[in-house]
């Protein structure tokens, strides 16, 4: 008896279209895809370069907007810095999308605050485009972004047109520089400033663990309700499809059963020890 | 794998080399066979009469036909990527009941939502004849997890050992691939088969030295809240061997690995991995989410007493007993769960 | 799909294991479920020992190195190249000008027949192996005792001991199969007394845990001494029977109670006064010990100490009664019996001995040099003061593995002429002119001797990867062409041979190794069943000789300027200078980097944060490594692994040797701390 099996690890080749230095150590690659696919915002792609091997990054583009997609890579170890070296032109090998990627209608006709740290902005990045694309389903929308230094502020470009489109964006920095004017200080310092309806909003978190931490306490302390509080979780992934059980923590596959979880679930399975 | 099927019928021992021998022409043979002085292993067999047909549970477990503790995945150069997705025609001759429920549980892990296409080619295409156990190891449990001695269902084909014959239950399509063909080497089995096949059953209940209840140990870790000392005291003793992981029929992780052969030429191959190590949960940045042994310890028995029986309704474990071998620590699934039920903190010397 | 019976290459355990091979490629392995050290288990090291023998770096074909840089060079060229070479160099200077270096991790007849190639074909007793940097100090200080370097007893039977001491060893890491004997006997009731400055794994198992200062081992095992001839629990009919020397030794022991021990060693006297009592008075006691005795100046002192202390109670001679130095690499102890030594031929034959150099002389049919050889720290000495010319080294890694290692790569750099055999392109074969591709474990055949003196087969699983060739076959291959034609044609013939000239290996022949899992020696012919422990009636040497030792302080002592002792070892996840632990995905990423362990304490009043990274300088070097804070290590006290040559601790640690075995400290050396 022969079933017909799928190739679930042979990753699809995809041409590096364009490089784009970001910070010292961000890239965002614009890639084209062989065989193009439906994603949503808060889903991830395997990203192989042969040789190298494989690491999960999230799109950092916005389905239906542009037919390439982007990811914003920032180099902390031997796979990200040999993808940092690619030129456009070079070929990489993707699989996915994968994981459950954010869902924004329980969202509608609410207040959204988003909340990045760092490279946490890329995934969100994907979820603002596509809010965006419905702006008037919901209420207000704001991003509270902090960043190391004002040089490491990411998609400076997006930020000043998500502001137009009526974004209120509170942008702040560890590290002031001397032209910076703006915050300074860790963001659950700045997300009092925000003036969405904490009790009702629904907030994205997406940035280094101990930020979303401190995130989720902060809102949940404001009174959002930890349902409402949704945020990606990062963990060593290895197929991306609940196979090798590295990102498997209590029950839960952080692969296919998230990267998306609410604080409510994040409690409920005691995932990543909060 | 195929779909399920049920027959029976009787196989003189006779004419089992014969059977055997035929089969080979068409699939890889791989039994038990002598190892090292008295050691018994799994091989290719080449003088089908050397084949040990009453063996306990070895190691290691014949996951490793399935699912290889290094496996190639595919070969990449400058423009090729090439599949070296395994689809040997197999047969395995003699793995164990236990061995039996563990895959069955395999095929769900690898076969739900994304299916593993390494694994399901192998499965596919290898043929499993297990025997059911007349005489069980002092470090076999299987009894009072429902996964052995004997099997009712879930085999490709199961032998019972009746003295100068064997009832052979067929419960594949895969299985009764291999059967059909030289049908005229069976016979139909009388009632007095089934009478034999009973007796040989409860005879080999009986002699199980070990009874442990995993059920106790789950409810002890849901409802009375173990201590962490308890688990402090079992971390302790782990050597970081990963031998519970690699030996265990249901431990079903793996670390990926590239391997360049030139600047354009490579293979990703995947390798058995296990939870017990720290860098398994390693992240960029120098995070180590499960720096402490003992976290790891919790998160082996967690996974199989609580989470395996929340996601398949079984437990992560088929009471094989290769762990009780493999463990330089001594702290095995057997002895823990006995410790949670008896609620002592140090290892009874037995 | 086939399982081959053999031996893991790592560690002096010697477990057993099988290698899993489909169509000549490895994929697994497995233990050995009935062998006698490891019972179906395996360290993390075993389990994995698989992945570094076909990894694509192996060393596919010889290479010569012209203008600086590695050219692909043929079998034939290559051996003729070396065979040349080697000639000009001996005839233009003389025999001793050449330098041979064997090595632990090869079989025993590979081991020989370097020994065989160094003396009678070159000519020098100049052969030497890492041994001399781990338990050189053993091999000197147990001969002089006991008349035999080996471990006394089995590992089979520690399980059945009632008393275990262990010193300076860090068991359950090191040597983890002998951890779990060690865990089984503690589980059936026996007191184990642990002193480690460190605290170990092991050690979390002790009744007594004797947290001694670095390198004053001496002063703790005197003074349990003290203790026990005190209170008289010495076993005099013992001592008068089958020893000699007493008295002079007594008179030195007298000199330490435990009150003055308390003091240097930093012990509490109560508890060295308790670790005595326990250990002379129950019956199965056995001593183990380790690096953390041998590697000091003061190793073979250290050595002869635990001697004393097995002589004083009678734990010697009887089954789970004796002492057990425990022997780091896989096949260090047969490098040893093998006669890879400056001073000895296999079987500890004195070079200097005349009969025995009569004997040898006899069947290699050459003359054979009287005068022992260079040490292995001695050949760099040698090279730098233009004495030695040429090394050829087989299997090892001096600049990651040998104390200061910037003046070994001077050494170097500085030779006429230098081989480098090897499975990888290790740091060492960087500065070769030659470098010959040798094989792994899995590729051939030969012996490896565990620390438990029990000779078992490695059997070939695949063809020799690429174009290399087994080490033995290059040995004789550069000797055929000097004009010496070994003619094995197989090991078992070279086995044949050792038994010949060898009395301990006398009965030690191949076919006997195939069933019972090998034999322990002495095994003095081929009817002899091997020996599971030694002294019985009488010690090898006759009578068993107490020497008095004194305290010498450690060579380099901390000071206002290098205030924290550093002390080197290995880590359980990976393995000397790391050729083939680094390249096994798995054991890589458990520890990919160098780290120092430091106490609590101190990383607070120095401000250093668990993984940030410190600068740790020594008088002589200074490397950077990322702070791993934990209170495995006491106030005052540093541990860095020595397995990284990225950040190589060999840079800082002391090249000073102990005056007659010439083991380096490696143990303790005096270290500043900073932040970065
Ligand atoms: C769902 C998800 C989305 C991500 N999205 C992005 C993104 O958009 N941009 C970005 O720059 N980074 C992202 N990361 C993190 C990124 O995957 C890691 O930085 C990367 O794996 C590091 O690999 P390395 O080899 O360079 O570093 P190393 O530290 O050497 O990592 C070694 C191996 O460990 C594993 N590993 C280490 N860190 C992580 C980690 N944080 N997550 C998963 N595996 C890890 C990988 O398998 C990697 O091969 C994401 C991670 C996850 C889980
Ligand atoms: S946990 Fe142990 S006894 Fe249970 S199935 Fe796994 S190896 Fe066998
Ligand atoms: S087999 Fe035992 S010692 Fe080894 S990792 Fe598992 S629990 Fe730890
Ligand atoms: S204990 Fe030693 S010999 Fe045994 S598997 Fe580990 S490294 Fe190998
Ligand atoms: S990444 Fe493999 S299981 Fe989640």
């Amino acid at each position: 008896m022969k079933e017909r099996l799928t190739d679930l690890y042979l990753p699809s080749k995809a041409k590096v279209i364009d490089v784009v230095d970001m910070t010292s150590d961000v890239k965002l690659f614009k890639v084209m895809p062989e065989k193009t696919f439906k994603y949503k915002p808060g889903q991830f792609l395997m990203v192989s370069l042969w040789g190298e091997g494989e690491v999960p990054i999230s799109i950092a583009s916005t389905y239906g907007v542009r037919e390439e997609i982007e990811l914003c890579i920032k180099r902390v170890g031997p796979v990200t810095s040999a993808i940092h070296s690619l030129k456009s032109g070079d070929d990489i090998g993707i699989r996915g999308p994968f994981g459950n990627g954010f869902s924004v209608n329980r969202a509608k006709n609410r207040d959204i605050l988003f909340v990045g740290g760092g490279i946490g902005i890329a995934p969100l990045r994907s979820l603002i485009n596509e809010v965006l694309k419905n702006k008037k389903d919901f209420k207000k929308i704001e991003l509270v972004y902090g960043s190391r230094t004002p040089s490491d502020i990411l998609f400076m470009d997006d930020i000043n047109l998500w502001q137009k489109k009526g974004v209120n964006v509170i942008l702040t920095v560890d590290r002031k520089d001397r032209g910076w004017r703006g915050n300074a200080g860790i963001v659950t310092e700045h997300i009092g400033k925000s003036r969405v309806s904490f009790k009702n909003a629904h907030a994205f978190v997406c940035g280094p663990q101990v930020m979303i931490n401190a995130v989720m306490r902060d809102l949940s302390s404001r009174g959002t309700p930890e349902g409402n509080i949704i945020m990606t979780l990062e963990a060593h992934m290895k197929c991306g499809v609940g196979k090798c059980g590295h990102c498997y923590a209590d029950g839960k596959y952080i692969c296919t059963d998230g990267p998306v979880f609410s604080y409510k679930e994040i409690k409920q399975f005691n995932l990543n020890g909060v | 794998m195929g779909s399920i099927y049920m027959e029976s019928l009787i196989l003189a021992k006779s004419n089992l080399s014969y059977w055997l021998r035929q089969l080979r022409k068409e699939m890889a043979l791989i039994g038990p066979l002598k190892g090292e002085n008295n050691d018994i292993v799994f091989k290719t067999v080449e003088n089908i009469h050397e084949i040990i047909l009453d063996c306990p549970a070895l190691i290691p477990s014949p996951k490793e036909f399935i699912f290889p503790q290094k496996e190639d995945m595919f070969r990449f150069s400058k423009d090729k990527v090439e599949n070296l997705r395994n689809d040997k025609k197999r047969l395995i001759f003699g793995v164990r009941s236990c061995d039996i429920s563990a895959i069955i549980l395999f095929d769900r892990f690898y076969g739900e939502k994304f299916v593993d296409d390494y694994y399901m080619s192998r499965r596919n295409n290898t043929v499993f004849i297990s025997i059911g156990c007349n005489n069980p190891d002092p470090t076999c449990f299987c009894i009072g997890l429902g996964s052995g001695p004997f099997l009712s269902l879930g085999f490709d084909i199961q032998f019972s050992d009746l003295g100068d014959r064997y009832l052979v239950e067929i419960g594949s399509t895969n299985g009764m691939d291999i059967v059909k063909k030289f049908i005229h080497l069976f016979s139909q089995p009388k009632k007095s088969d089934y009478d034999d096949q009973y007796e040989a059953m409860l005879s080999s209940q009986a002699r199980f030295e070990k009874r442990i209840n995993l059920e106790n140990a789950r409810q002890k870790i849901l409802f009375e809240k173990v201590d962490d000392s308890f688990w402090e005291g079992v971390a302790k003793r782990c050597f970081e061997c990963g031998g519970c992981v690699y030996e265990c029929p249901l431990c079903t992780c793996f670390n990926v690995i590239d391997r360049k052969y030139s600047e354009t030429e490579g293979i990703r191959i995947r390798e058995w991995d296990t939870c017990m190590f720290r860098g398994f949960t390693k992240m960029a940045g120098n995070i180590w989410p499960a720096d402490k042994k003992v976290m790891r310890t919790k998160r082996w028995y967690f996974h199989k007493l609580i989470y395996y029986p929340e996601q398949f309704g079984k437990f992560g474990c088929v009471g094989c007993g290769r762990c009780t071998i493999t463990c330089p620590g001594r702290i095995d699934m057997a002895t823990i769960a006995y410790r949670l039920k008896v609620g002592e903190n140090e290892r009874k010397a037995d | 799909m086939d399982k081959v019976p053999t031996i893991c290459p790592y560690c002096g355990c010697g477990c057993g294991l099988y290698l899993h091979v489909e169509e000549g490629n490895i994929i697994g392995v497995s233990p050995i479920r009935h062998h006698p050290v490891n019972k179906g288990t395996l360290c993390v090291k075993g389990w994995n020992s698989f992945e570094f023998i076909q990894h694509p770096e192996r060393l596919k074909y010889p290479l010569i190195k012209e203008n600086d840089t590695f050219r692909k060079a043929s079998w034939d060229e290559a051996i003729k190249y070396v065979a040349n070479q080697l000639t000009d160099i001996k005839k233009k200077y003389s025999p001793d000008s050449i330098g041979v270096m064997s090595s632990a991790k090869c079989t025993n007849e590979e081991n020989y027949l370097m020994m065989k190639f160094a003396r009678a074909v070159i000519g020098t007793n100049n052969i030497d192996h890492c041994a001399r940097l781990c338990h050189s100090s053993t091999v000197g200080g147990l001969a002089v005792a006991f008349g035999s370097g080996a471990m006394t007893n089995s590992i089979n039977e520690i399980a059945d001991a009632k008393v275990l001491f262990v010193i300076g060893s860090n068991t359950t890491e090191q040597h983890p199969m002998i951890g779990m004997h060690m865990l089984d006997a503690v589980d059936k009731g026996a007191t184990l007394i642990v002193a480690d400055p460190r605290r170990t794994q092991i050690s979390e198992f002790a009744q007594i845990h004797l947290r001694q200062k670095c390198g004053t081992d001496v002063v703790l095992l005197n003074s349990m001494m003290n203790v026990i001839i005190n209170e008289g629990l010495v076993d005099i009919p013992f001592i008068k029977r089958r020893t000699e020397n007493f008295d002079a030794f007594e008179r030195v022991v007298k000199k330490y109670p435990p009150e003055i021990a308390a003091k240097i060693t930093g012990v509490p006297a109560q508890d060295i006064k308790k670790a005595a009592r326990i250990y002379a008075t129950e019956k199965r006691a056995m001593l183990f010990y380790s690096m953390g005795i041998t590697q000091h100046i003061t190793g073979v002192d250290n050595v002869r100490s635990c001697a004393n202390l097995c002589m004083l109670t009678a734990h010697i001679g009887q089954p789970m009664t004796g002492l057990n130095p425990l022997r780091g690499q896989n096949n260090v102890q047969g490098a040893c019996d093998m006669g890879a030594l400056p001073d000895v031929y296999s079987g500890y034959q004195e070079v200097s001995e005349p009969s025995s150099r009569r004997k040898f002389e006899r069947t290699w049919r050459r003359k054979l040099p009287s005068k022992p050889g260079l040490t292995l720290t001695e050949m760099f000495d040698s090279v730098l003061k233009g004495q030695m010319k040429a090394m050829y080294i087989m299997g090892e890694n001096p600049v990651i593995s040998d104390p200061d290692s910037s003046h070994v790569t001077e050494a170097l750099k500085k030779l006429e002429f230098l081989v480098v055999q090897d499975i990888f392109m290790s740091d060492t074969a960087e500065f070769a002119d030659v470098v010959l591709p040798a094989v792994s474990f899995a590729e051939k055949d030969g012996t490896f001797t565990n620390t438990e003196r029990r000779v078992q087969k490695i059997r070939k699983a695949i063809r020799p990867m690429y174009g290399s060739m087994p080490d033995w076959r290059i040995i004789s291959e550069i000797s055929k062409e000097m004009g010496y034609d070994m003619g094995y044609r197989a090991t078992h013939e070279i086995m044949e041979e050792i038994a010949l000239l060898t009395p301990l290996y006398r009965g030690i022949l191949h076919h006997r190794l195939d069933d019972n899992f090998g034999l322990q020696w002495p095994c003095s012919d081929p009817d002899n069943p091997g020996t599971p422990f030694l002294h019985r009636k009488k010690f090898a040497k006759g009578l068993g000789t107490f020497i008095p030792v004194d305290y010498i302080p450690p060579a380099e002592n901390i000071s206002k300027k290098f205030p924290f002792v550093l002390t080197t070892g290995r880590m359980y996840f990976h393995y000397h200078t790391g050729t083939m632990c680094r390249r096994t995905s798995t054991l890589e990423r458990e520890y990919p980097e160098c780290y120092a362990e430091i106490n609590p304490e101190d990383a607070d009043s120095l401000g250093i944060k668990h993984n940030s990274m410190i600068k740790v300088s020594s008088r002589r070097g200074t490397i950077t490594v990322r702070a791993y804070v934990t209170d495995k290590v006491s106030k005052g006290t540093i541990f860095i692994p020595f397995h990284y040559k990225e950040e190589a601790v060999n840079l800082l640690t002391n090249p000073a040797v102990d005056p007659s075995a010439k083991i380096p400290e490696y143990k303790v050396c005096a270290v500043r701390i900073e932040s970065v």
